[in-house]
């Protein structure tokens, strides 16, 4: 068992090895009930799992998929068993069928037992409810048991989410030495259903080091094989194929697979011509499909795995390739010099942040740079968060930048695909930190050429570093691809010779040594009048000298005229596409007249008809023209709001048009806020609300509406998000002294978490007015759950914080 | 199917779950909403699954079971759903979702403008609406074949029929791994934009196929419409 055990690594990919095919069909043909929990038959009847086992290796495959799939802390719930009883039960049987059999047959062919484990079931944060760290619990508890139990490998299969995907892989890593093989659901479309593609989730799946990948479940062996070549197109792993025995029919109300042993059989044997190195079955195929398949293809070659050298960094549901073509890294989101920005991050202001990152999504950037690093607050912590929250609206891929290697880790830990990490230099420290944890998450990580002598002043000095760093990296086992070089850009107002140092340096680093390469583009023109023009230039010329990716800022539109223009220049735009794209069209310069003409309307007028930047342009005339901003708030903002309240009211103006206005006096307010921070001061707020959408409900529109209009009338709004469990709303209001709370609920089954709230904060004594909103919720309700106000829609929340707030019990 | 359910989208139907009733809505707002549609349409990724049953209704329980077995897939009580399903001999379990774009493109609008973002939760509500009625549609040829007629959709949560029916539903259509559905432990779907029902066949001919506020008890519904 142990030679076999140090050699099914060394295997894939060189030898055709079989899995076996499905369990679930064959167990519902033998009692299995709906409803019922496969895996507790590894206790129940044993001697049927071990017989399904043993019906499989008599058909000839080398690799048994332990009856361990559905087998996790959640659904274990509901049974008498525990995780670790099920799964070694389930090794077991899978062991001594195995032994059974090569003794029977004495044969020595290669045979394994591999813990299956599947999706969790539920969906993680922050789009559901399963926070990642749980999840990784979750399978580190199988694969502890796995690993105990005498598994030969991890099996991780039929999953469909990319972030449930790395959670498992990192269980598996982390707390096994064993080889993981991960195959996935997707679709005809080769995605996921959850989005991704398969090149992006290849990605991940090779940086966090997995020994093959490949599909399963979903389809069958046809559609596979249309599905192969994206795969074996970006893919340097052996490559598994599990399918089912075709598409699902529906037949009487019960689901079948029509492809017959011998179709599927003659559908793989294509399929490993194709390059699939491990082949068997999923769902609906039989020990007999596999019979078949082992009949007709054993003794196939296996295609070789070839490195296919890709530098390619991913989000969750695409990847973005290092090439040629010249990538936009958008630099926006660093608080490094922008005193805004630091504002922003001291005010724990996420909204912010994502703004940034929208704005540069939609000014065309490929990756978006993430530094969230000031000395005063939680780096780490914000970095996660940061991290997360991007992730969630956001589909580039993400550059984690810090030098804190604790807010590396996290960032990295929580990122959903195949991150990018800047930085690590020559220092011996650095690369002692950096490179293990790059290695671990599978980065692209940004190489400084510098090291402890400083920045060399020579391209013969900084290529020195460079070819540091390619050697130390590959002794922590990163590859070439995986690292990108940073020529390092100094300004030339302080050296003749910086560009033309920098310029060389990128070149050789390019076509010499055959690395990517990046640059922070804008450092060229330090101390210098018009930097734009300065800028520009040099980013045309690094291009030129094969710049792969330049930091830079995306909305600044020299810089991407240049950049579009570059590639029209170098062939690399498709009939110059891209570049009219990116020319101003006759519509944006007649919107651009309007709101122009726009511009001239009152803060008043603005605000009633719903113009963003109308009313952030009127605001700015008041307050140059001399206008104290609170006067501006309660004389102008204020009212005009309540002229739309008072229509939306009586029904004379709908939700529509209330948030128009809600959204151009945040517009307002926008412009009041930057005017005082350039001005040194800070903005007043009437009083503090907490506000949140209770826990377990995941709908939080309506509670993201009040607190819009809360805002608007100028309230500090503390918003905990969705899903608050009741403690961190107790927590919160103590901590800030909050006398009003406002919760919100969708459905019947959380308004219970509402009740439960509002009970802890009386049962603690806490001197606050709870008002409660909601789809199902009532008058009725509300009294009966004891809350203080319930509000039937957005403005009497408003209106009720207002009445508190002017009888001073706020 | 994008372009099916861009035809069977109702823009009335938005502007009743933005308030409007009746009403017009301004051309700032009409244009706002246009927009949100176009992109909310290059977004979603619509998956559904159904599966039809025996279905049988017996004192306010109701049991399908796979029409050749005979094993129960599942059995509820409730009345309403069995007043629904009276005298229908087969019963549709399905799924449908329009995918988690519609949540994403929801959450930067949020960022961006709370005036889209209602305008966004108002479309992908139309959207999967109009989903559900292009397959059920698509059901109703398909049953007619047989000499079937289709009974208004009724799903978890309607009337008396328990949110916790959810479970079984998923269960019994593998919804998670069929078509990505998720289910909260609070019984929310994720997909938000996600609809779950029952659908019955009846040899009986019915005016009313396609379910509207009609058939809905919610009298004092906000967004009830009248006509």
């Amino acid at each position: 068992m142990n030679s076999e055990k140090k050699t099914i690594r060394e295997q894939l990919g060189k030898a055709l090895l079989f899995f076996d095919g499905g369990m679930g069909t064959l167990l519902q043909s033998r009692g299995l009930e709906a409803g019922e929990l496969p895996e507790t038959w590894n206790l129940l009847h044993p001697e049927v799992i071990r017989q399904i086992h043993r019906e499989y290796l008599l058909a000839g495959c080398n690799i048994v998929k332990a009856n361990t799939f559905g087998v996790n802390c959640f659904k274990c719930k509901g049974t008498p068993y525990s995780v670790d009883e099920l799964v070694h039960a389930g090794i077991r049987l899978s062991q001594e069928a195995i032994d059974a059999v090569r003794q029977e047959l004495d044969t020595d062919r290669p045979m394994y037992t591999a813990l299956d484990i599947g999706s969790l079931g539920k969906l993680l944060k922050p789009l559901g409810e399963l926070p990642f760290t749980e999840a990784y619990e979750a399978f580190k508890e199988i694969v502890t048991a796995g690993t105990q139990a005498g598994a030969d490998l991890i099996l991780i299969e039929t999953v469909s989410d990319s972030y449930e995907i790395k959670a498992a892989v990192l269980a598996a890593k982390e707390n096994s030495s064993l080889p993981v093989i991960v195959t996935m659901i997707f679709d005809e479309n080769g995605k996921l259903l959850t989005g991704g593609d398969v090149a992006s989730v290849t990605a991940m799946l090779e940086g966090l080091g997995v020994d093959a990948v490949g599909f399963n479940c979903g389809l069958g062996p046809e559609q596979m094989k249309r599905l192969l070549p994206q795969l074996t197109a970006c893919c340097s792993l052996p490559v598994v194929i599990n399918p089912n025995a075709g598409l699902p029919v529906v037949i009487d109300g019960n689901t079948v697979y029509n492809v017959a042993p011998d179709e599927f059989a003659g559908s793989i044997k294509a399929l490993v011509e194709m390059g699939a190195g491990v082949v068997g079955g999923c769902c609906g195929t039989t020990p007999a499909h596999i019979e078949a398949v082992v009949s007709l293809c054993k003794g196939m070659a296996v295609k070789p795995v070839t490195d296919k050298e890709l530098t390619v960094v991913s989000s969750y549901n695409h990847a973005v390739y290092f090439t040629d073509k010249p990538l936009i890294i958008g630099e926006r989101i660093n608080p490094t010099g922008k005193s805004k920005f630091k504002q922003a991050l001291r005010e724990h202001d996420m909204e912010y942040i994502y703004k940034e990152g929208l704005a540069q999504e939609e000014r065309g950037a490929h990756i978006l740079d993430v530094n969230v690093g000031l000395p005063e607050i939680d780096e780490p912590q914000l970095m996660e968060e940061a991290v997360c929250g991007i992730q969630a609206i956001i589909d580039l891929p993400l550059q984690i930048d810090t030098s804190d290697t604790a807010a590396m880790e996290r960032g990295l830990r929580c990122y959903n695909g195949k991150p990018m990490l800047n930085s690590v230099n020559g220092k011996k420290e650095s690369m002692e930190s950096v490179f293990p944890i790059a290695k671990k998450y599978g980065a692209v990580v940004v190489c400084l050429c510098l090291d402890e002598d400083g920045i060399p002043e020579t391209v013969e000095g900084r290529l020195r570093v460079a070819g540091k760093l390619v050697e130390t990296a590959a002794a922590y086992g990163i590859p070439k691809k995986n690292l990108v070089m940073d020529a390092l850009v100094l300004t030339i107002s302080t050296g003749q010779e910086n560009a033309n140092i920098t310029l060389e340096t990128l070149r050789r680093i390019r076509y010499e040594m055959g690395l990517h390469t990046v640059l922070g583009v804008s450092n060229i023109s330090f101390g210098l009048p018009e930097r734009s023009r300065i800028n520009t230039a040099f980013f045309t010329m690094a291009m030129q000298n094969g710049l792969s990716a330049g930091i830079v800022n995306p909305s600044s539109e020299p810089m991407m005229a240049a950049y579009y223009s570059f590639n029209a220049l170098t062939g690399n735009d498709d009939q110059c596409m891209a570049y009219i794209a990116s020319c101003p069209q006759g519509a944006d310069k007649a919107q651009a007249a309007s709101t122009a003409k726009d511009g001239a309307l009152s803060l008043e007028d603005a605000i009633v008809k719903g113009l963003s930047e109308s009313a952030y342009q009127a605001t700015l005339r008041l307050l140059q023209q001399g206008a104290e901003s609170l006067a501006v708030i309660n004389d102008r903002l204020i009212p005009a709001l309540d002229v739309v309240g008072k229509g939306f009211e009586e029904k004379k103006m709908f939700l529509p048009q209330l948030l128009m206005s809600a959204d151009a006096a945040k517009a307002s307010f926008e412009a009041i806020k930057e005017t005082m921070s350039e001005r040194g001061r800070k903005s007043q707020s009437k009083a503090k609300i907490v506000i949140a959408t209770v826990k377990g409900d995941i709908h939080d529109i309506g509670k993201n509406i009040v607190k819009t209009l809360l805002e608007n009338y100028g309230f500090d709004v503390i918003d905990l998000g969705k899903d608050v469990p009741p403690e961190t709303v107790l927590e919160t209001v103590k901590a800030h002294g909050v006398r009003l709370v406002g919760l919100s609920a969708l459905m019947t089954t959380t308004v219970v978490s509402m009740e439960e709230t509002i009970r802890l904060l009386r049962d603690n004594h806490i001197d606050c007015r709870v008002m409660v909103g909601g789809a199902v919720l009532t008058q009725e309700y509300a009294d009966m759950i004891g809350a203080d106000f319930y509000s039937k829609d957005a403005m009497g929340s408003v209106r009720y914080a207002n009445d508190l707030y002017e009888a001073g019990a706020l | 199917m994008q372009s099916e359910i861009t035809e069977a989208l109702n823009r009335r139907e938005i502007y009743r779950y933005l308030g409007y009733r009746g009403a017009v809505p301004d051309e700032t707002v009409r244009q706002m909403t246009e927009e949100v549609i176009a992109e909310m349409m290059a977004v979603i990724a619509p998956r559904h699954i159904y599966r039809i049953f025996d279905c049988r209704t017996e004192g306010g329980r109701i049991t399908l079971r796979s029409e050749d077995k005979g094993a129960a897939v599942l059995s509820v009580r409730s009345e309403k759903l069995a007043v629904n399903l009276e005298r229908c001999e087969k019963a549709a379990l399905m799924a449908a979702t329009i995918g988690g774009g519609a949540d994403k493109l929801l959450g930067r609008y949020e960022v961006l403008s709370m005036a889209k973002a209602s305008a966004a939760q108002a479309c992908g509500a139309a959207c999967i609406e109009a989903y559900c009625n292009v397959l059920q549609r698509r059901m109703q040829r398909q049953a007619s074949g047989q000499g079937f007629f289709l009974r208004p959709r009724f799903s978890p949560g309607y009337g008396d029929l328990a949110l916790e029916t959810q479970r079984e539903i998923f269960g019994v259509l593998e919804c998670t791994k069929r078509i990505g559905l998720t289910l909260t432990d609070s019984l929310l779907m994720y997909p938000t934009k996600s609809v779950t029902a029952f659908i019955g066949w009846t040899t009986n001919a019915q005016t009313c196929h396609i379910g509207s506020c009609s058939t809905c008890d919610n009298i004092g519904c906000e967004f009830r419409d009248e006509q």
